[in-house]
């Protein structure tokens, strides 16, 4: 390129520049995961722009885990970067976000039609930081067909299910097909996974910011998920699967019965599912003699204290977090209602009828530990799940290690 | 390029001066600094202040998630370390990944530089698919590789299958999760050691082995008195610069296990990621980056000595 092409182009792109602002338009970004179904928030958006002129929305994505989409905000959000000005984040997250001062605050909003969970993490010491964008919990996926076809019942109890579960794939004789799957990689997931057994019986992690660490139930539990991939229910290499792995192997027909959360559904009723009309959920079971637990899950909006357009942004946060998304994204992508009301809505159960049960659920999940270093109290449990999984540790080591590592993070 | 070697050029100058030169009306040594300066004050912001910077921050108590002013802690973070057991094991596995993998492409970066100088009628086919491998991004290969290892989908299973073995699940056990990673390295650096390699060996005359042929030297013997010989100045400068990309080991392993099971397959430099990115720990983890700069230094001077002695 010879100079003067340089030049002049260098000149074109400075008048551009100075140019543009004049008759632009607001732009807002709003930063969703990639596992969140961005095209669907994207027609709810649409519905934003029409009716707010003045202010355009474009989606980043980023990150198909939740700990993959934390680093990637940490790292913009330490650099008091402003070009995001709208955040979708894990219900675990508003805490930490609220400690290092990387959301703006609601003053004045009022909650009190939201789930009671969600006002719960969306408060930091009396300040609202976010707003709820979906509710969720993880429920037990099965194949109604299957089922049925060897007169069995949705299990109340993990033995039963591995009962059923040993039942239907020796049955069906199909070397690919698994009894089971669930999240055993390293990954935000897997901290659900240890809980459900360990919540199921009676124990509690975390009450008043101290540890109470259980030993024995940590051990029963680890030994549980490990019993299933010892004894063929689930695939050998549990270790490797993360919560979209368990999603796509149910829905192409390979999985009997599957721990997920709600966002599967609506795909596995899509065009391209093997198993659409033939799946059912139920809550997850319980250890013998104990109570049916879930992990509390759901996505919250924040505002970055480092936006430039404040008001543009928290508006667009009381739209998306208003009745009437949340009723367009049940309907349209299978998220759960943050509103109670919502739950016995007529057009929503139509397109998801096990919404209407699902509303107990929500309201008896249990939130995972609230706490500013919840990052590094994710990171032992989700890496030691994954070594017991892989045979690296025994479920004693690991329930050791486990109790180990939360004192000094805790203390 | 050291201060001497830049007046000595200047000198060269001298003879027949510019006009600009005559203009600036310089002494040797001035214009030296002034040429120095930019590069000097580059170095400083982008290097020197970041590594005192990180040593100041390495002894507070800096964690963004705690909401709290920095605090100043002198050695706690350092005696922290010598507690926490993930230091331990991710030190470890960075200096076996640097034992394992540094004389691993080394071997084969060798064998593919002496393939590479073979007399072929049309060498550039050669030479570029030595290139590829180092040109690929690591974070590409790492996603590669994760890809060939995986327990289901991958190819390396499937030929392992084929040949009537057993498939192996990889990534569930830090053996042989360790062992792709290693694998992995060694392809990714092994191109880097034979580019380097090979401009040695072109720089042999070829009258040696003439010499040595009417001397009725064998190939073997040729390779070990005269090809490894010569070839020595190469192979420390390619051992520097893969040593300390080893010991700073990230973008594989984080790509294809992401450190798992558990933590058996994390580095040092993963820790500190971990520390600095997804726990805000900034102090821990400056103290963390303290330590593996230091160990980078320890290894470099112990081969600029080597060189030295050799000179």
């Amino acid at each position: 390129m010879t100079f003067s092409k340089l030049t002049s182009l260098l000149l074109c792109g400075g008048a551009l520049a100075f140019a543009s602002p004049v008759f632009a338009d607001t732009e807002l970004k709003v930063y969703i995961s990639s596992q969140h179904q961005p095209d669907v928030w994207r027609k709810a958006l649409d519905q934003y722009e029409a009716k707010t002129p003045g202010v355009k929305v474009a989606i980043e994505t980023g990150g198909n885990t939740s700990e993959a989409q934390a680093q990637y905000l940490n790292t913009v959000m330490s650099a008091k970067d402003s070009s995001l000005d709208v955040l979708i984040l894990d219900v675990i997250r508003p805490a930490q976000f609220a400690a290092a001062g990387w959301t703006s605050d609601f003053s004045g909003k009022d909650l009190s039609g939201y789930l009671p969970a969600y006002v719960e993490a969306n408060t930091v010491d009396g300040k609202v930081v976010a707003l709820p964008a979906f509710a969720d919990a993880q429920f037990l996926y099965y194949r109604k067909d299957l089922l049925d076809k060897y007169g069995l019942q949705p299990p109340k109890t993990w033995d039963e299910l591995k009962a059923a579960a040993k039942k239907i794939t020796e049955g069906e004789g199909r070397p690919d097909l698994q009894g089971l799957s669930f999240q055993g990689k390293a990954i935000e997931g897997a901290v659900c996974t240890f809980l459900l057994p360990y919540w199921s019986q009676g124990k509690a992690l975390v009450e008043n910011g101290k540890l109470t660490f259980d030993h024995d139930a940590a051990v029963k539990a680890l030994s549980l998920w490990k019993s299933f991939a010892d004894e063929g229910v689930a695939k050998k290499n549990i270790a490797e699967v993360a919560t979209d792995d368990t999603r796509k192997e149910f829905q192409a027909g390979n999985v009997v019965f599957a721990v997920n959360w709600s966002y599967a559904w609506a795909k596995s009723q899509g065009e391209d599912s093997a198993v659409s009309g033939k799946v059912g959920v139920a809550r997850l079971p319980s250890v013998e003699g104990g109570e049916q637990s879930t992990c509390l899950g759901g996505w919250e909006w924040g505002v970055s204290a480092y936006s430039e357009h404040q008001d543009e942004a928290k508006k667009l946060v009381e739209y998306l977090s208003s009745q009437e998304v949340s009723k367009f994204m049940a309907i349209n992508g299978a998220l759960l209602p943050t509103y109670a009301d919502l739950y016995k809505d007529a057009e929503i159960a139509k397109a998801a009828p096990w919404f209407a049960d699902a509303l107990q659920v929500v309201e008896t999940a249990k939130p995972r530990p609230v706490t500013p270093r919840y990052n590094e109290v994710s990171e032992v449990i989700r890496t030691t799940v994954n070594a017991v999984l892989a045979g690296v540790v025994t479920p004693e080591d690991g329930a050791t290690q486990i109790e180990a590592r939360l004192k000094r993070i805790l203390r | 390029m050291t201060t001497t070697s830049i007046l000595k050029a200047t000198d060269a100058q001298e003879q027949r001066p510019a006009a600009w030169t005559r203009w600036l009306d310089l002494g040797d040594r001035p214009l030296a600094l002034l040429l120095l300066a930019p590069a000097t004050v580059l170095l400083a912001l982008i290097i020197v202040y970041p590594v005192c910077r990180l040593a100041y921050t390495s002894f507070f108590n800096l964690s963004l998630t705690s909401g709290m002013p920095a605090e100043f802690v002198g050695l706690d973070n350092y005696r922290l370390m010598f507690d926490d057991p993930v230091f331990w094991e991710t030190t470890w596995n960075t200096v076996l990944i640097t034992l394992i993998t540094v004389p691993g492409a080394l071997v084969v970066g060798l064998a593919l530089a002496l393939m590479a100088n073979l007399p072929f009628r049309t060498q550039w086919p050669v030479r570029l698919s030595l290139l590829i491998p180092w040109a690929l991004p690591l974070s590409f290969a790492g996603l590669i590789f994760a890809w060939f290892f995986h327990s289901e989908y991958g190819i390396v299973n499937d030929v392992l299958i084929r040949l009537g073995f057993e498939g192996i699940i990889w990534f569930n056990s830090p053996g042989w999760a360790f062992a792709a990673i290693c694998l992995t390295i060694i392809w990714k650096t092994s191109s880097f050691m034979a580019l380097i390699i090979l401009a040695g060996l072109q720089t042999i005359p070829r009258s040696l082995y003439e010499a040595a042929d009417v001397d009725g030297a064998g190939r073997l013997r040729q390779f070990f008195e005269i090809t490894l010989p010569l070839l020595k100045p190469s192979i420390v400068v390619a051992l520097i610069f893969r040593t300390i990309t080893a010991l700073q080991t990230f973008d594989i392993p984080y790509m294809m296990t992401g450190g798992g099971p558990g933590t058996s397959t994390s580095t040092l430099a993963m820790y500190i990621h971990q520390n600095t990115v997804s726990f805000l720990d900034l102090g821990y983890g400056s103290a963390l980056a303290v330590v593996m700069f230091a160990l980078s230094m320890c290894v470099t001077t112990v081969y600029l000595r080597m060189i030295r002695t050799k000179e």
